[in-house]
């Protein structure tokens, strides 16, 4: 929702100013110096309650220690990793190549992509529609404003609102690049700024479809997805999710400019090792497959 | 206290307006007590006396401008042409437009000297342009104005001078002839060239209506009424013919405010 | 008399002393008012070079040419043998055409001042004219205390209820589109619109109703007639500056618009405007792409808009106010 999201960008405000300069300090320090005490963590706004989750946990156990965790969207996070305004960015999509090109020149470092947890990307309808399934042409029609009526795919004689997110999102991205074929949105897609927002959006409209993470399922239903018209459809879940079958799974990312060093590299270990990994269900996500 | 105004051998008087036990009150305080006084028609009534004596106060009921007063309460008859204005079924706008007013300063409305002088009679459903262009010029010349304005009856009337504004003022209230124009001290805030030349309108209009006029002047009472009224302390102390009042007043009161012995 | 001719003769026979007072106080007083207006004046000043400064870029740099033209942002492109005015920034081919972004902050505007101008100058009228002095007291300070809503609460209202009962009263295509977003606007605008136009109201002078009364007008005669036109110059500036505050409202239109870059009329249509556009999408963009410069040029050419419009207003009002005075 909006006050979240203003929270979060005051936050982030908050902490560009006050750390800014540990933040840089951090990601320059060599072995040797002391460890820096505080790192900025920001991007992706599916995963900014997973992200605080994890850094209250890690600061509990190891005192002294100040983790910031703020969202704004993937891209969001992205561009501070290239401006240098943050030593971890959170991402729910890899990489452009254009991205990695900028931090390689900005910040003079290959970007190091870290899969830290699972998300399997839910389609959502409203919870009294009757509709059970979709094959991903049919989703990529319906998005980009081929296919605007229900009774096309199986549903009522009745148009179909589109809900979505913000192209700052990396669920857009995502969305946009493994369901749309990199094909652009219907121009009548509403978009919202949270997940929740269009879960909300949905929830209030009868018509609506909307997508975001698995974690937020209140009030309308997933539908299973088929990988094409020939295939089983596939409900997400963990089992789906971490097989791979559900056609919609992606690794949530921790992304850093060089091999992340001190507390950072520190608090990501912890993130991957069994501690973090068994928090990550309570939040809604998927653990990374084990081995 | 009441004075025996029939008692003096004067002319016969045509009443135009007639005011019996007239009283008003400021929610507890009373501004005016049991007046008795006619207003003669085709002359020109001066109310005088010291300020705060309720003589104006007395002049806006006789148009019942009071109503629009909060808290302000009439008693008494006030007959316009031997009909009571005050009566349960009159309605104060219709009193207004057979009994109009002109006010201390004068308060064009922000429009153009045109609008001014057509203001009433639009209100009162005059749609037709010939006809309206026509009762404007005849207001504005009655109002010995025309000259000054006619070729610029469409900028402001807020940009003259203010005797200019006064007689636009009058112009505006005679365009609906009304039967009885009452002034409240019309002059007060104009030159003296000026209101030589608003007494000299008076004395003209007085040829067509009846004009009823609150002034401090007493010269300007002599100059333009025929019969004047001294009200005290909210009481109607004397009238009559305004020569007679000015050298034989009956009162010590009115002979003592007249010769400027007090007020 | 006579207290007024002794003193002069006793001031006469001192040597008066009318030499210059230093009046230090005076000269600190002044200096440092005129200080902090100018530092106000150099901060809105410094704020438009910035804004100049990362918005002139779309006019000449190859960095943005290479995606977008000047020209393109405002013509249709041909998708499919038909015209369209897209905006699609995060593309394989970014689309940046503003026009479907001034027309949804057109549309919202309009409808919140179609809905904003008549209540509030009604309310406003009420409150100058009809009410009693005590349910003015109330009235105008309860009406103005709606100015300090903060509009993430009055879009988060427009969101969860006004676009529920519009679409049940409307049955609209879209839950939240022009109509839902332009009605929130109104409710941040209804306050700015009625305290100007009550106060331009008040000071019209008691004269005007007055003559307006004694020349046989009802009392609604004298406040159409009379006191309305001539309080119309400010009435006026209050639509003006409602009109800022709606173009330039953001969070209101984030939340009620629905935020789909559509180019239509219906108001029943989910609709994208420049703030929300800005500042979506302004918290993601890499500092120097062509999308960071587009935005800054959209919040240039906004406030363009509202100056221009501005600047003609308050020329009208200018004139309008002079003939109402008769002074040339």
């Amino acid at each position: 929702m909006m006050n979240r999201r203003t929270t979060l960008a005051l936050f982030a405000l908050l902490a560009l100013g006050t750390l800014g300069a540990c933040a840089r300090k951090s990601s320059d320090s060599k072995p040797g110096e002391p460890q820096a005490t505080s790192i900025s963590v920001k991007g992706s706004d599916t995963m900014v309650i997973l992200g605080q989750r994890w850094a209250e946990a890690y600061m509990k156990q190891s005192a002294g220690s100040t983790i910031q965790i703020a969202g704004g969207g993937s891209g969001t996070g992205i561009a501070a990793l290239i401006n240098g305004s943050t030593d971890v960015c959170q991402a729910s999509r890899p990489l452009k190549e254009k991205e990695k090109a900028e931090v390689k020149a900005k910040r003079n470092a290959d970007a190091i992509e870290t899969r830290v947890a699972l998300d399997a990307l839910a389609v959502y309808v409203n919870a009294a529609s009757a509709l059970k399934e979709l094959s991903l042409p049919q989703l990529a029609k319906i998005y980009t404003g081929e296919t605007t009526n229900w009774k096309d795919v199986g549903g009522p004689d009745h148009a179909i609102v589109l809900y979505g997110r913000e192209n700052n999102s990396g669920t857009y991205s995502y969305f946009k690049e493994h369901v749309l074929g990199n094909k652009d949105f219907a121009a009548a897609t509403q978009t919202l700024a949270g997940t929740s927002a269009v879960a909300n959006a949905v929830k209030g409209d009868a018509f609506g479809i909307g997508y975001g993470g698995i974690a937020y399922l209140e009030g309308v239903h997933a539908i299973a997805i088929k990988k094409d018209d020939a295939s089983v459809a596939i409900m997400p879940s963990l089992a789906t999710a971490q097989d791979g079958s559900y056609p919609l799974s992606r690794f949530l990312l921790f992304v850093t400019a060089g091999q992340p060093t001190g507390l950072a590299k520190s608090f990501q270990d912890w993130v991957l090792s069994p501690a973090g990994q068994s928090m990550i269900e309570s939040v809604g996500y998927y653990p990374l497959p084990k081995g | 206290m009441t004075p025996q105004v029939r008692s003096t051998p004067e002319l016969p008087l045509v009443v135009k307006m007639r005011t019996r036990g007239l009283s008003v009150f400021y929610g507890e305080k009373q501004a005016v007590h049991e007046v008795d006084l006619e207003v003669g028609v085709n002359q020109v009534l001066a109310l005088i006396g010291p300020s705060g004596c309720g003589k104006s106060t007395f002049l806006r009921s006789l148009n019942r401008m009071n109503d629009t007063v909060d808290g302000v309460r009439v008693l008494g008859e006030v007959d316009l042409d031997g009909r009571p204005i005050y009566g349960p079924d009159v309605d104060p706008v219709v009193v207004r437009r057979h009994v109009g007013m002109v006010f201390q300063r004068s308060n064009p409305f922000p429009k153009s000297i045109f609008d001014n002088v057509a203001y009433g009679l639009r209100i009162a459903g005059m749609r037709d342009k010939a006809e309206l262009a026509l009762r404007v010029e005849k207001a504005l010349r009655h109002a010995a104005l025309w000259d000054e304005v006619k070729d610029r009856l469409f900028e402001s009337g807020l940009g003259l001078s203010g005797g200019q504004q006064q007689r636009l003022c009058i112009a505006r209230a005679l365009a609906v002839e009304p039967e009885v124009l009452l002034m409240d001290e019309p002059a007060s805030a104009l030159d003296p060239i000026a209101t030589a030349r608003l007494e000299d309108l008076i004395s003209e209009l007085r040829a067509e209506l009846t004009i009823v006029i609150v002034t401090h002047n007493m010269q300007q009472a002599a100059r333009v009424s025929q019969r004047t009224a001294f009200f005290y302390m909210g009481k109607l102390v004397e009238v009559g013919e305004t020569q007679r009042m000015f050298t034989r007043p009956k009162e010590q009161a009115t002979e003592d405010y007249i010769s400027g012995r007090f007020g | 008399m006579s207290d007024a001719a002794s003193s002069k003769s006793s001031g006469a026979a001192r040597t008066l002393d009318l030499r210059r007072r230093p009046r230090r106080f005076e000269r600190i007083a002044e200096a440092a008012i005129v200080a902090v207006a100018l530092l106000s004046i150099v901060s809105v000043a410094l704020i438009l070079v910035f804004v100049g400064k990362e918005a002139l870029p779309v006019l000449y740099s190859s960095v943005v040419h290479e995606e977008v033209t000047p020209l393109a942002m405002i013509l249709p492109r041909e998708i499919n043998g038909h015209a369209a005015y897209l905006w699609q920034p995060v593309s394989e081919i970014p689309k940046y055409n503003i026009v479907p972004l001034f027309l949804g902050s057109l549309k919202v505007t309009v409808v919140a001042l179609l809905f904003a101008v008549p209540t509030s100058v009604a309310a406003a009228v009420y409150c100058a004219e009809y009410a009693s002095s005590r349910m003015r007291e109330f009235l105008k300070p309860a009406i103005e205390l709606m100015a300090g809503v903060p509009s993430v609460v009055a879009g988060f209202f427009a969101l969860v209820v006004l676009a529920s009962w519009i679409q049940r009263a409307f049955g609209t295509e879209h839950r939240l589109n022009a109509m839902v977003a332009g009605l929130g606007l109104a409710f941040a605008t209804c306050p700015v619109i009625f305290s100007v136009s009550e106060d331009a109201l008040r000071a019209v002078p008691q004269s005007y109703r007055t003559a307006a009364l004694a020349l046989g007008s009802t009392p609604t005669q004298a406040l159409l007639r009379v006191i309305l036109p001539a309080a119309l110059p400010g009435i006026g500036a209050g639509v003006m500056l409602g009109f800022g505050r709606a173009i330039g409202e953001t969070l209101i239109v984030v939340l009620a618009s629905g935020n789909a870059a559509l180019v239509d009329l219906n108001l029943g249509h989910s609709t994208r405007t420049v703030t929300a556009t800005i500042a979506q999408e302004l918290g993601e963009v890499v500092v120097g792409s062509a999308h960071y410069h587009v935005l800054f040029a959209l919040g240039a050419l906004l406030f363009l808009v509202t100056f221009v419009v501005n600047v003609i207003t308050e020329r009208a009002l200018h004139r309008s106010r002079q003939s109402l005075s008769g002074s040339k």
